[in-house]
């Protein structure tokens, strides 16, 4: 049986073998690793899809490596590595055809040509038409795209590549007006010349062709690879830095009530595997502070010149691994309560640092948080994690004397801060936005923490 | 060639088979000037006169012969049936007959010319035919060549003796022999059988791979072997033919069982062992069409041959060797012509093997998808749970799919059973529809019918079809 590099997740059709766990000869069982690929954002554990023998492997750690492509040949069963190198002659060949049944050796007539009955699809032969190739493919490429014939032929005869057009049917069923939408979109993207993701090193002016300088001539140096996680942070930040326009708007929160509730509950919450942080607390308030303001739970369409406003809250958690940073989602942060969301996130950030995060828990965030309270930092500006319009940092809470009532008392004070994508919101907005935000902290009570 | 005129055309095809005069009435359908040449005074090819259409009749005929044996569990006895051959062939005969007919009035309404001879290429764009009233010769703007394949017989087989027929002579029936020999057990090979097996010959099927009809799902082959097996005395497989020759009215057939040697007897030996295309004497030569190691023609995505005004249809193109996929490569060759973007590229060629119980697929089969590492679920429903099936007892059959985990559609439909030829139809519109099992378990189908099955298979999918009980699905799974 060949094994094949499934489909990584959306967007990612391919990746770096970072570990093989096996090697001829040995005998794996189904689902067992087999061996470990670190693409743009995650390093995801490729299992046996059978039990059988390793007959034969076909990639090298380092290598780089596409969907579909093969990675090594199983022998199932038993069956010896022999068998497993005979060709699948039989199941090929003769789908209602009663070639290759040769009863005799010595026969001399040609049996019919084999081919499989549905040739494999190729994702993209020849040239794609123009404007596509940004646009990510969409559908497994182990099947002819979910489309009717007469969508297919139309889809033929206009050029495009269903492969990339997203279905809004069943399935990922692609209709008529599919179609329609991406045609028109590649035709927008057209008229404005420019392609659907500006591919950031691209965009004429903003980087000039590297250049190496030889530093060791000042003095010793030490040189580092950079990861596949360091260079996409790296395309991602500048294409944040050099699409979004940036403002930060600073505050300070009152933590002083929020840190009790967290002493009396850290224990019980750590008893189930929760652990209840100031992040915990922060999911809470800037749920119910986008409900209020909408247009920062937002992404920007420029395409089609709109503002598409999310009407669900998936947050995503700045996480520190030893490689970099990773971002891994929260769903549905509004439906939960405060102990599933620690639980939730605990999880979460360990197998973030574990980095056994699959593609698909990075993507459809709505808003980030980023809390450096933890390792001690106070005032920074985030990034905004595009498509999203604006991130939160935390900062360390730090005991300060605060007027209260005319009296002088002892408070903690978190500095927060949020960066925010100007072209969707102004100063205005933001104002509105942490002032209600810093409400909302103070609205987590007791009831909201209880488990 | 310079004293006789030649006639202009658009477009000539050449051969009258299932691709061939699809190709030639589309083509006139969509406006173009089309000769249609044939070798054989009957129209319809192989398909017509010695494939489909005969091979089903003498099943219908057989299956009558099964039915009435069996009905006798329903208290409906039938005496021994008399078989009178010759009448049973001449039935055959108004068949096709009544069949041709129909093309030759389709051909004349739509301005068709059918011209009867042999084809033969001077050049790219010039085809001579040899017809009874002397050379013709044709100038064409395009081509398609539709002239399809024979039976193989291997020259060790070739004995030169009548008693070692291709399915071209047993479709004749000249005689139920006492004893016969089916060299192969394939479709054709199994399908034939069954026919004579019915009729009365006492059968061996002999296979070299190690189970019949390969290519289909081992799991959709077995009730068909299983039958097959008090059907025919003996089904060999991993057994190869060594040797024949005639001995007196028999043939002396030496084989070689799982290493084993035997010498055996039989009246009459059926060898299918594949066809070959029909190639030779079109003057291939004489344009730039180029043939793969086995002799046929090779063709782009698009039926084009390596010669830019000749395309290639059906069995000579290669391929799977059915008379379907020559239907649909002929309305992709037209269209083509015609300027539409058709392609071959991700087209459904179902399958139908009409042994009893009929076996028949479409899309992605499970071993392939294991053989391609491509992860599936699979989902089946005994027919043991249909009402339908078990009203006329014949519960022997499997409904299966084959389906991608993911995105829950349809990538494969596989069914063996009474009638799963008229069932699979639904599996290949699923397939092209990019159906889900959703769709299929919401698609209300008939009661009591066997179509019902696959809905249930869809339901059975989510772990809830009434009439099986499976562990069920945890929809959170992955």
């Amino acid at each position: 049986m060949d094994v094949r590099l499934p489909r990584l997740g959306e967007g990612a059709d391919s990746g770096v073998i970072a570990t093989v766990f096996v090697k001829v000869g040995d005998l794996v069982k189904k689902d067992q690793p087999v061996l470990e690929i670190e693409s743009e954002k995650a390093v995801a554990t490729i299992p046996a899809p059978a039990a059988g023998t390793v007959t034969k492997i076909l990639v090298k750690e380092g290598e780089e490596i596409k969907v579909g492509g093969l990675i090594l040949v199983l022998s199932e069963n038993g069956a010896g590595a022999a068998a497993a190198s005979a060709p699948p002659h039989a199941i090929d060949a003769s789908v209602g055809d009663d070639a290759d049944e040769h009863p005799s050796i010595d026969v001399q007539v040609p049996p019919p040509a084999p081919q499989p009955a549905a040739p494999a699809a190729p994702v993209a032969s020849g040239p794609l038409p123009a404007g596509q190739s940004g646009f990510p493919v969409v559908h497994p490429a182990s099947a002819p795209p979910p489309a009717s014939p007469s969508l297919r032929k139309i889809a033929r005869e206009l050029g495009i590549d269903l492969y990339r057009v997203p279905g809004s049917e069943r399935g990922g069923r692609i209709v008529m007006s599919d179609l329609r939408a991406y045609v028109q979109k590649i035709q927008k993207l057209a008229l404005e010349g420019r392609p659907p993701v500006p591919p950031a090193v691209s965009v004429p002016g903003v980087k000039p062709t590297p250049v190496s300088i030889d530093f060791a001539q000042w003095g010793p140096v030490t040189k580092q690879k950079m990861s596949i996680l360091r260079k996409s942070i790296s395309r991602k930040m500048v294409e944040s830095w050099s699409t979004v326009p940036h403002i930060a708007q600073f505050e300070e929160v009152d933590v002083t009530d929020l840190l009790a509730l967290r002493k009396k509950y850290a224990a019980p919450y750590q008893a189930k595997n929760a652990h209840l942080t100031l992040t915990s607390f922060a999911l809470r308030a800037v749920v119910a502070a986008l409900k209020k303001h909408p247009s920062f739970n937002a992404s920007i369409d420029e395409a089609a010149g709109e503002i598409v406003l999310k009407n669900y809250y998936n947050i995503g958690v700045a996480v520190d691994t030893e490689q970099g940073l990773i971002v891994p989602v929260l769903r549905e942060v509004d439906k939960k309560s405060i102990f599933q969301l620690s639980a939730e996130l605990a999880a979460l950030a360990e197998r973030t640092r574990a980095r056994k995060v699959a593609l698909e828990e990075m993507q459809g965030g709505t808003f980030t948080i980023s809390n450096q309270g933890g390792i001690g930092g106070a005032y920074f500006t985030p990034i905004v994690n595009t498509p999203e319009v604006a991130i939160l940092g935390m900062g360390r809470g730090v005991v300060k004397p605060v007027v209260e009532e005319g009296k002088i008392v002892q408070r903690t004070m978190m500095p927060i801060v949020l960066s925010y994508d100007h072209r969707v919101n102004d100063g205005a907005n933001a104002a509105r936005f942490i002032v209600d935000l810093v409400k909302e902290f103070g609205n987590i009570k007791d009831a909201d923490v209880k488990i | 060639m310079e004293n006789v005129k030649s006639i202009k055309t658009e477009i000539v095809v050449l051969g009258a088979g299932p691709g061939g005069y699809a190709a030639a009435f589309y083509a006139a359908d969509k406006g173009k000037k089309v000769i249609m040449v044939e070798q054989e005074k009957r129209l319809g090819g192989v398909c017509l006169n010695r494939g489909c259409i005969p091979s089903k009749a003498y099943l219908h005929a057989a299956k009558l012969v099964a039915e009435a044996e069996e009905s006798s569990i329903r208290g409906i006895h039938f005496a021994k049936p008399r078989i009178d051959l010759n009448e049973m062939r001449a039935w055959k005969e108004t068949i096709l007959d009544k069949l041709a007919g129909g093309i030759t009035g389709l051909a004349k309404r739509r301005n068709v010319e059918v011209m009867q001879g042999r084809g033969y290429f001077e050049d790219s764009t010039t085809l001579r035919v040899e017809t009874s009233g002397g050379q013709q010769f044709i100038t064409f703007d395009q081509a398609i060549i539709a002239v399809g394949s024979k039976a193989a017989m291997p020259g060790a087989f070739d004995l030169g003796n009548p008693r070692v027929m291709t399915s071209t002579e047993a479709l004749e029936l000249e005689e139920i022999p006492k004893d016969l020999l089916v060299v192969g057990g394939g479709y054709i090979g199994m399908e034939l059988g069954t026919v004579y097996a019915t009729l009365g010959s006492s059968t061996v099927v002999v296979e070299a791979l190690d189970g019949i009809l390969a290519g289909a799902d081992p799991d959709l082959a077995r009730p068909v072997a299983q039958r097959a097996a008090k059907l025919f005395r003996e089904i060999r497989v991993k057994t190869k033919v060594v040797k024949m020759a005639t001995a007196g009215k028999q043939i002396k057939v030496n084989l070689e069982v799982n290493g084993e040697k035997k010498e055996e007897l039989y009246d009459r030996v059926l060898v299918s062992v594949g066809r070959v295309p029909n190639c030779a004497d079109l003057g291939l030569e004489n344009t730039r069409v180029q043939r793969d190691e086995k002799g046929f023609i090779t063709v782009d995505d698009h039926q084009r041959t390596a010669d830019p005004s000749i395309f290639a249809i059906g069995d000579v193109a290669g391929g799977v060797l059915l008379a379907h996929k020559a239907s649909k490569e002929a309305r992709i060759a037209v269209e083509v012509i015609t300027g539409e973007m058709s392609t071959s590229d991700d087209i459904i060629i179902p399958a139908v093997v009409f042994t009893d119980p009929e076996l028949a697929w479409c899309g992605l089969t499970e071993s392939e998808a294991k053989q391609k590492g491509i992860n599936v679920e699979v989902s089946k429903f005994p027919w043991s749970a249909s009402g339908r099936a078990l009203s006329f007892d014949r519960t022997d059959g499997m409904t299966k799919l084959v389906i991608d985990p993911e995105s829950e559609r349809i990538l494969g439909v596989g069914i063996v059973g009474s009638g799963a030829g008229e069932l699979i139809g639904e599996g290949v519109l699923a397939i092209e529809m990019g159906a889900t099992a959703k769709d299929l378990a919401e698609s209300v189908h008939p009661h009591p019918t066997l179509s019902e099955t696959l809905s249930e298979c869809a339901e059975a999918f989510y772990g809830y079809a009434t009439n099986t009980y499976s562990r069920k699905k945890t929809t959170t799974e992955q």
